[in-house]
C-alpha cells in the first residue's frame, strides 16, 4: 500500500490537513527545516520510504511537483491543492520581504493577522473560530523558519517544466474564491497533464482544506483510497495501464511503424523529419533523440514498441535494462542476471 | 474424437530465435539451454501430432494499441512469420488447422469466451519460437496450428483464473472434435522477466523452478493467484506465464511430467520447459 504524504505549505502543519486525517490514514511532512524546494523534496523523499501518494497545499503542492521531476517511480498519485507551477514573479521578491520583516519585527501573531484574511474566502466574513485555530498554528513556527520557507518560494523551480513529464494520477483542487491561488492556474497546470482531474471547492478560498474540511477531506480520502487500489502495488514496475497507454500513445505508435523496411529507411535517413510524422511531446521527442530508455518507459513507452529503434540503432536489451535500471551494464548484469542455473 | 496427446508449456524469448539464427544453437552459452529442450522434441517427434494449439501473446507486431483484442483465434489457411523490425526470418510459413479452429471459435462463443477471429494473421516470436523449440528447423512444419492469441501487454490483462477456465474449454472442443487428430496444446511465454522501469532485469530462479515442478502435479496454488502477484513473482513481463494456464487447464487433473527443463538466464528472462501428459491416457 502506498502511504499518503500531505504536505503543508507556509507556515503550516497537521492542522490544515485534519478533515483529510480524520477519514484516512495518512502522515504529515515536515518541510519546516530546509532552505529550497528541491531541498524539501529530497528531503522527503529519503525521510519517506515507499511508494507515496502526495498531496501538497500552497508551497507543499510545489514540494509535490519537484517530488515527481525528481522521484516520479516512487508517486502513485499526485494532489495539489491551492498551489501554482509559475516560478517568481515579477514583484513578488519585495511583497515577500514585508512579510519576512514583519514577522522578525513584529512577530508571528502579528503576521497571521496581516496575512491570513488575504488567504480566506473573497468575499466571505472568516469564521472567527478558524481564524484563531489558524493563528495557533502560524505561532508553532518562528520568524525565522517564515523567511526561511519564503525564500525557498522565492528560488522555486520553475515546474511548468517538469509537469509534461508526470503521467500519473492528478487531482487539482482549489477554492471557487481563493484569490491567491486561483482557479486558473490550476487550469494550466491540467493544460500539461491531460489526466488531471480538476475540483473547485465552493465557499472555499486558499485555504479551503480548513475553509471546507469536510469536502476537501471526503475528496482527498476518496481520491486516494482509488489511487492506492489501483496504484502499481509492485515498486518500479511500470504496469501498462489506461495512464501510461494514453501517454505513450504517438511514441508507441511511432516505434511501431518501424516495423517496416519504409519505416527504418525513413528513420535511418532522416529522424527528425521522421519523428515529425508523430505527434510526440518535446519531452518524448527528445529522448528518443538521446536514446533515453528510461525516459522513454517513463513518457508511456512500452518496451515491445519502443524496442523496434534499437531495430535501426542497435542496442542490446541487456543495455536497455542497465539504463533503466540506473546500472552500468556490468552491475546489472552481475547484480540482476549473475544468477546464473544452468541445465 | 481428437486426442489431447501433451501439453507443453515453454519460453517464448525473441533471443532463443536470434541465437538459432546466428547459428549460436552449438555454443557454449546457448548449448546448455537448448539440449534441454531435446527429450521433448525426441517424445513429441515419435508421438507425430497433427495439431498444435499455441497460447501465446503478440508483442505488438500483428496487433498495435489501436486495436488490443483480449482474446483473438487465428482461423487462417497459413500464417507467416512477421517481420518485428529485423527484417524477415528464414523459417517456413505455419499451415493452419483451419477445420478445428473454426470448430473451436464455435465452442469458445459457446462457451461464452468471444474472440476476436483472425482470417489473415501474421504471428511473431511468441508463435514462431515454441515451434522452433519443438520441431526444430524443418523446410515445412510437421504439425498444423491453430494460434490463440491473450493481450498480456496493455492492461486490463485478464485474470490467470480465466486463463484456467480457457484450457477447460479448449479441452471440450478438442473432446468434441470428430476426428482422429493428436493434438498438442503449447502455453507459451515466461518465465521471469521484467523489461520495464527501474526493476528491469528482475528474474526469480526459485519462483521459477517452483513453477516447472509445480504446474503438473500442483497447479492450484498458481491457478488461484492473483495477476498483480505473478507481476511480483515474476516480473512484468513474466506474468504473461498465465498463458501456460490454459495448457494445464486443459488437461486432467492428474499429470504426468514427462520432461522439464530450467536455464536463467536466456537474454534477460529465466527460460525452460515443462511436458505434460494426462496419467491415464486415453489411447
Amino acid at each position: 500500500m502506498p502511504t499518503l504524504l500531505l504536505i503543508p505549505g507556509l507556515v503550516s502543519d497537521a492542522f490544515v490537513w485534519h478533515g483529510v486525517t480524520a477519514r484516512i490514514p495518512a502522515v504529515v511532512a515536515d518541510v519546516s527545516t530546509q532552505a529550497t524546494i528541491t531541498a524539501m523534496a529530497q528531503d522527503l523523499l529519503a525521510r519517506h520510504p515507499g511508494r507515496l501518494i502526495l498531496a501538497g497545499h500552497s508551497m507543499g503542492g510545489r514540494v509535490a511537483m519537484e517530488m515527481a521531476r525528481l522521484a516520479p517511480s516512487r508517486l502513485a498519485g499526485m494532489a495539489l491543492l491551492n498551489t501554482g507551477m509559475h516560478p517568481r514573479r515579477e514583484g513578488e521578491e519585495a511583497k515577500r520581504q514585508e512579510k519576512i520583516d514583519l514577522a522578525h519585527k513584529s512577530g508571528m501573531v502579528a503576521l497571521a493577522e496581516s496575512w491570513l484574511p488575504g488567504m480566506m474566502a473573497a468575499g466571505r466574513t472568516p469564521d472567527p473560530a478558524l481564524m484563531a485555530d489558524l493563528t495557533a498554528m502560524v505561532c508553532r513556527f518562528t520568524p525565522d523558519i517564515h523567511e526561511r520557507q519564503l525564500r525557498a518560494l522565492l528560488s522555486r523551480p520553475d515546474a511548468a517544466l517538469s509537469m509534461p513529464g508526470w503521467t500519473g494520477p492528478l487531482l487539482l483542487l482549489t477554492g471557487a474564491q481563493d484569490v491567491w491561488s486561483p482557479v486558473a492556474q490550476h487550469q494550466d497546470i491540467a493544460a500539461l497533464c491531460p489526466q488531471a482531474r480538476l475540483e473547485v471547492i465552493d465557499a472555499a478560498g486558499h485555504f479551503a482544506p480548513v475553509e471546507q474540511p469536510d469536502r476537501v477531506g471526503a475528496v482527498i480520502a476518496t481520491w486516494s483510497a482509488e489511487i492506492a487500489a489501483q496504484a502499481d502495488r509492485i515498486p518500479e514496475t511500470p504496469l501498462f495501464d489506461r495512464p501510461r497507454a494514453n501517454a505513450g500513445y504517438a511514441l508507441n505508435k511511432m516505434a511501431m511503424a518501424l516495423s517496416t523496411p519504409e519505416g527504418r529507411a525513413a528513420f535511418a535517413a532522416d529522424e527528425d523529419a521522421y519523428l515529425s510524422r508523430f505527434a510526440l511531446t518535446p519531452d518524448q521527442r527528445a529522448a528518443v533523440k538521446a536514446r533515453d530508455w528510461e525516459a522513454m518507459v517513463r513518457l508511456g513507452g512500452n518496451l515491445f514498441y519502443i524496442l523496434k529503434i534499437s531495430a535501426v540503432d542497435p542496442t542490446p536489451i541487456r543495455a536497455i535494462g542497465a539504463a533503466q535500471a540506473g546500472m552500468t551494464l556490468d552491475d546489472f548484469l552481475t547484480t540482476r542476471l549473475g544468477k546464473v542455473t544452468n541445465g | 474424437m481428437a486426442e489431447l496427446l501433451a501439453g507443453l508449456g515453454t519460453s517464448h524469448v525473441p533471443s532463443i530465435a536470434a541465437a538459432l539464427d546466428k547459428g549460436l544453437r552449438h555454443t557454449p552459452e546457448w548449448a546448455p539451454f537448448f539440449d534441454g529442450y531435446t527429450p521433448a522434441q525426441d517424445w513429441i517427434a515419435a508421438k507425430k501430432p497433427d495439431i498444435a494449439v499455441v497460447i501465446f501473446n503478440d508483442h505488438g507486431n500483428a496487433f498495435f494499441l489501436d486495436r488490443v483484442p483480449t482474446l483473438a483465434l487465428g482461423v487462417a489457411e497459413e500464417y507467416h512469420p512477421i517481420d518485428e523490425g529485423w527484417g524477415p526470418r528464414p523459417i517456413p510459413p505455419f499451415r493452419g488447422a483451419a477445420d478445428f479452429a473454426w470448430h473451436l471459435a464455435d465452442c469458445m462463443v459457446e462457451g461464452h469466451f468471444d474472440p476476436l477471429i483472425c482470417r489473415e494473421l501474421d504471428v511473431d516470436h511468441g508463435l514462431q519460437v515454441p515451434m522452433e523449440l519443438v520441431f526444430g528447423r524443418p523446410a515445412a512444419w510437421p504439425v498444423k496450428v491453430v494460434p490463440i492469441l491473450i493481450n498480456t501487454i496493455q492492461y486490463p490483462v485478464p485474470t490467470p483464473q480465466r486463463m484456467w477456465e480457457l484450457g477447460k474449454l479448449l479441452r471440450k472442443a478438442i473432446e468434441n472434435w470428430p476426428t482422429d487428430e493428436k493434438i498438442v496444446v503449447m502455453g507459451t511465454g515466461g518465465l521471469s522477466h521484467q523489461l520495464q522501469g527501474a526493476r528491469a532485469g528482475f528474474i526469480n530462479p526459485a519462483a521459477d523452478r517452483a513453477w516447472i515442478d509445480e504446474i503438473g502435479p500442483a497447479p492450484d496454488r498458481w491457478r488461484d493467484m492473483a495477476l498483480t502477484d505473478y507481476v511480483e513473482t515474476f516480473g512484468s513481463e513474466g506474468a504473461e506465464l498465465i498463458m501456460w494456464l490454459v495448457m494445464r487447464g486443459c488437461m486432467d487433473a492428474r499429470v504426468k511430467t514427462l520432461h522439464s527443463h530450467y536455464f536463467a538466464p536466456a537474454s534477460m528472462t529465466g527460460a525452460g520447459m515443462v511436458l505434460l501428459e494426462n496419467a491415464v491416457c486415453s489411447s
